[in-house]
């Protein structure tokens, strides 16, 4: 890396008044260095220069700030530069100041460095914190996120993965949860929202988070919410069905037209039937599924699907919906009590199933790649 | 009423004004007899007001009415004093005068920003309630112009399109009124209900499509199957469309042409109830079919025909156990009678083989069917009336 004048030198030209062109050559060269790992870590040790390049985002050189912006994004992406970005600089409150100015071209890389920061549990209890010091709130952030054409040079996708990071936290699950708000409401349209499956994926793995709070099942499943439709239509298709069963499912499923594709993405098909199976932890829960009548959809879906491990998702919130009730005290699935002999079992089945859904998975790649050359022939 | 004396307390003049009203009868008093009438029309005492104020009647309350409304006072004053008469108006479900208030108050243009909004607001509910939607959504949105926190204008925008059935604008003014006061229930619920509404016309409009999406299916797959027979479907009069000459249009205004022909609606029948002709199950046609008598201009209509039967079939349940009211001769049995379909084009007559199915006959290669339903004279064979009709005509008889 650099010597110690060598580091002393360059920080010395990361400063606001310097000329332009050493300044660009200096960002470009802190660039470079959060490109690999070494370099991030480096900087790691370097408070100043961190402290400087979050300085230099105020530049009046767009292209100073490009790169300094960018440099930012890499690190980061390093979990073990969050903390000295947050504590060493006053990154955060640049980040929030700027996310709210409608005409600030750089929003969608402050989306994705919040993004990143809030990855793991410390640094996003610090994000979320600053967020309510700063006097923004969560609610902002929805507001800005479900407001089309909000900033008309960032699409800020990247805030639905930050509200998925954000709401690991109970704290940030309680305010999305709120029942005396319209919060999680404004959020469930954008689980089809087919223009970024960034911002699909942040609001179906918000979601997801939000259902492990099993208090809240019969409020989210109630009209109050209606949150099933929302996850079931990135899941149903244009198979027609019987006009008795088109009658008994929920409104916004009915008499789906001939072109109606599904969620693209296997990941995001994985979370919605994850959250799906939180919803059927409780009997009220069960007992609402099974009264909308989603089976058919399922049934369509599993015919569908190709991939084995959504298709085993799926599978279980089948056997579910279609199993008996469970004997009394264990009506609440996520408050079962299970045996260590029994966990070990199933830990042991689980790793058998993964090693097979990963086998069958290694397979279908390998017959799509060897067709091509079969058709050559 | 005589007025005391100057300086008079002393209790003689007192005593005196007392007997005084012993004796003489009170100026201007009310009459015994209908002093409740009188007392009504005293303003302090009305129980109702009237509902125009004639100063001739009553003097004492339109001269009330015009210190209301004394223009000494300032715009906004008077507007004020119009909001509250509306308001007053409104209370009594008076909305279409509450309008006129609120409207002269608006006119008055003072510059309380807060008091316009309020009239605007005020007259968007009289609106309301009097079902004119429209002005009412236009005062809401004018209140929100002026005032954009003005929360009963916000509920009242939300209240109006959803009337309208404006349920996306419903629902950005929910959403608008959420952001000032996020906790406000009326605009939770109102929010809630307006999304309901919208996703059930979606599904209506959906369901709506797919329902016309398979009547045409049916009705091409039924066109198709005529056509596969080989059976003719006679346009209607050129005046009516246009068109090409050619009768086996394959395009889309073939088709559409070919469905109009298809359509049926009332047929001199008494029975006709606008059948049409349809394919079962099995893929058998089933046609409505018009007898005609013209001996005495009477007709039968069949309503379904299936294909494979014969007219003897059917004739035999027609003419078979009871002749109809009007064979006055009583000769139109099934034995005696004669069928035949008329060419139009050149006028020619064609006689039916009765023991043939429809679909045979409809196969004629002169035979066509106009406004989809075929229909066949009926002749006793070897009447007068029936030598008398066909003579003249040229007529293909079997052989």
């Amino acid at each position: 890396m650099l010597s110690d004048s060598e580091a002393k030198e360059l920080l010395s030209f990361l400063t606001l008044e310097t000329r332009p062109d050493v300044k660009g050559q200096a960002t470009e060269y802190i660039l470079g260095l959060t490109g690999n790992r070494d370099g991030c870590r480096y900087l790691r040790s370097k408070p100043d220069f961190l402290k400087a390049l979050v300085t230099l985002t105020r530049d009046p050189s767009i292209a100073i700030v490009k790169d300094c912006y960018h440099a930012v994004i890499n690190l980061s992406a390093d979990e073990t530069l969050h903390q000295p970005l947050i504590k060493e600089t006053d990154l955060l409150a640049i980040l929030f100041k700027n996310l709210l100015d409608p005409e600030y071209v750089f929003a969608d890389r402050i989306c994705t460095i919040l993004s990143n920061l809030s990855r793991h549990e410390r640094t996003c209890r610090d994000v979320f914190h600053a967020l309510q010091e700063q006097k923004i709130g969560l609610d902002k952030v929805v507001e800005i996120f479900c407001t089309e054409g909000f900033n008309k040079t960032a699409s800020l996708h990247y805030l639905g993965p930050l509200l998925s990071n954000l709401t690991q936290l109970p704290e940030a699950r309680h305010f999305i949860l709120d029942k005396d708000r319209c919060v999680i409401q404004r959020l469930l349209p954008y689980t089809q929202y087919e223009e970024s499956t960034t911002r699909r994926g942040g609001v179906v793995g918000t979601l997801r988070n939000c259902c492990f709070d099993y208090a809240h099942h019969e409020w989210l499943l109630s009209d109050a919410v209606d949150i099933l439709p929302y996850l079931l239509l990135p899941l149903a298709g244009p198979e027609e069905l019987s006009e008795e069963e088109n009658e008994g499912l929920p409104v916004d499923l009915q008499y789906l037209p001939e072109d109606k594709k599904r969620e693209d993405d296997p990941d995001i098909r994985k979370m919605l039937l994850e959250t799906l199976m939180l919803l059927t932890a409780t009997k009220v829960g069960r007992q609402i599924m099974n009264k909308k009548n989603v089976y058919p959809i399922m049934r369509e879906f599993h015919k569908w699907e190709k991939d084995p491990h959504v298709i085993s998702t799926c599978e279980k919130l089948v056997q579910v919906l279609i199993g008996d009730e469970p004997e009394a005290g264990m009506e609440n699935l996520m408050e079962v009590e299970i045996p260590n002999d029994v966990e070990e079992k199933l830990k042991e089945l689980d790793a058998k199933e993964q090693e097979q859904m990963e086998k069958d998975k290694q397979e279908c790649e390998k017959k799509q790649n060897e067709s091509p050359e079969a058709l050559e022939r | 009423m005589a007025a005391p004396t100057q300086g008079e307390d002393s209790d003689d003049a007192m005593d005196e004004f007392m007997e005084k009203f012993k004796t003489q009868k009170y100026k201007n008093a009310f009459s015994e007899s209908n002093w409740e009438e009188e007392f009504e029309k005293v303003p302090m005492f009305m129980k109702t007001a009237p509902e125009s104020i004639d100063p001739e009647k009553h003097p004492d309350l339109a001269c009330i009415q015009s210190i209301i409304h004394d223009d000494d006072r300032t715009p906004e004053e008077k507007a004020r004093g119009l909001k509250d008469e509306g308001n007053d108006y409104f209370k009594e479900k008076k909305y279409k005068k509450a309008v006129v208030s609120y409207t002269e108050g608006l006119k008055k243009n003072c510059t309380d920003i807060e008091l316009n909004a309020i009239l605007y607001t005020n007259r968007a509910a009289a609106h309301f309630h009097l079902g004119n939607m429209r002005s009412a959504l236009n005062d809401a949105t004018a209140a929100k112009k002026l005032k954009p926190d003005h929360i009963k204008a916000i509920i009242r925008g939300a209240q109006c399109s959803m009337e309208l059935r404006n349920y996306a604008g419903a629902l950005q003014w929910c959403d608008e009124g959420l952001r000032l006061l996020p906790t406000e229930k009326k605009l939770q619920e109102l929010r809630a209900t307006a999304d309901k509404q919208k996703r059930e016309a979606e599904r209506d409009a959906r369901k709506a499509k797919v329902k016309a999406k398979k009547q045409q299916n049916e009705k091409e797959t039924l066109l198709a199957a005529i056509k596969e027979r080989g059976i003719k479907l006679l346009k209607t009069e050129p005046s009516q469309r246009r068109g090409s000459d050619s009768e086996d249009d394959d395009g889309d205004r073939g088709a559409s042409r070919a469905l109009a022909d298809l359509e049926l609606d009332g047929i001199s029948s008494q029975e006709a109830t606008g059948a049409c002709v349809y394919m079962d199950e099995q893929g058998v046609l089933h046609w409505p079919v018009l007898f005609l008598y013209p001996e005495h201009s009477q007709t039968d209509f069949i309503s379904a025909f299936c294909e494979n039967s014969s007219f003897m079939d059917h004739l035999a349940v027609m003419f078979g156990e009871e002749l109809p009211p009007w064979d006055s001769e009583r000769k139109y049995q099934p034995q005696n009678l004669q069928l035949f379909f008329e060419d139009p084009e050149k006028g020619n007559l064609y006689q039916v083989d009765l023991e043939k199915s429809l679909l045979n006959v409809l196969q004629h290669q002169r035979c066509s069917v106009k406004a989809g339903t075929p229909s066949f004279i009926v002749l006793v064979s070897g009447s007068p009336f029936s030598k008398q009709f066909l003579s003249g005509k040229k007529v293909q008889r079997l052989k």
